[in-house]
């Protein structure tokens, strides 16, 4: 079991990375949120598996399920809110910064 | 091994930190929050699981959805309006 949730921990702080390094790395906004918005919610969900399989049965494990359906559910609303955004204002797509 | 995870986490926490300090637009430092966000709230549920500080869970919860709804309240305010 404690295997198991370090994998899933592990699992979850890689992609926490991976997301990081296209936030730092791509061009334009709607590619960097992308990359934020896709890579959060996967690295946040498994990361919050791994903790409930450490932390056991109790009143602990409804708060870290909510928490993950919470990520679950908020991370690509908050997204398609910032890009909706940069879309309306019509920011430039190509990399060109202004 | 508490404090590897944390620092993992809090490490991977520096390139939205770097976009939130100078992204060149408003949207890139509305995403830089959000995921600074998701970060800290997945560094206090650690810290309440791990340091068995069970009050720190809730706190998580409770920093998730009001990063949540800043992040919105953001978007839809730069959405219109000047910047």
């Amino acid at each position: 079991m404690r295997a198991a949730a370090q994998a899933f921990m592990a699992l979850g702080v890689l992609l926490l990375f991976v997301g990081g390094t296209g936030v730092l790395r791509f061009r334009d906004p709607y590619s960097r949120l992308q990359a934020a918005g896709v890579a959060d919610v996967g690295g946040a969900f498994s990361f919050l598996v791994g903790l409930s399989l450490l932390a056991g049965w109790g009143w602990e494990l409804g708060v870290l399920g909510l928490l993950a359906l919470l990520f679950l559910f908020t991370g690509p609303v908050a997204t398609h809110a910032i890009a909706k955004g940069a879309f309306l204002r019509r920011h430039p797509t190509n990399g060109e910064e202004r | 091994m508490r404090g590897i995870w944390e620092a993992a986490i809090l490490l991977s926490a520096a390139p939205p930190l770097f976009r939130l300090w100078r992204g060149p637009s408003f949207w890139d430092r509305v995403a830089g929050a959000n995921s600074l966000n998701v970060r800290i709230a997945l560094v206090l549920a650690l810290e309440g699981v791990l340091g068995k500080r069970a009050v720190l869970l809730d706190v998580a919860l409770a920093y998730a959805l009001l990063g949540f709804l800043g992040a919105v309240l953001l978007a839809r305010f730069g959405e219109r309006g000047e910047r």
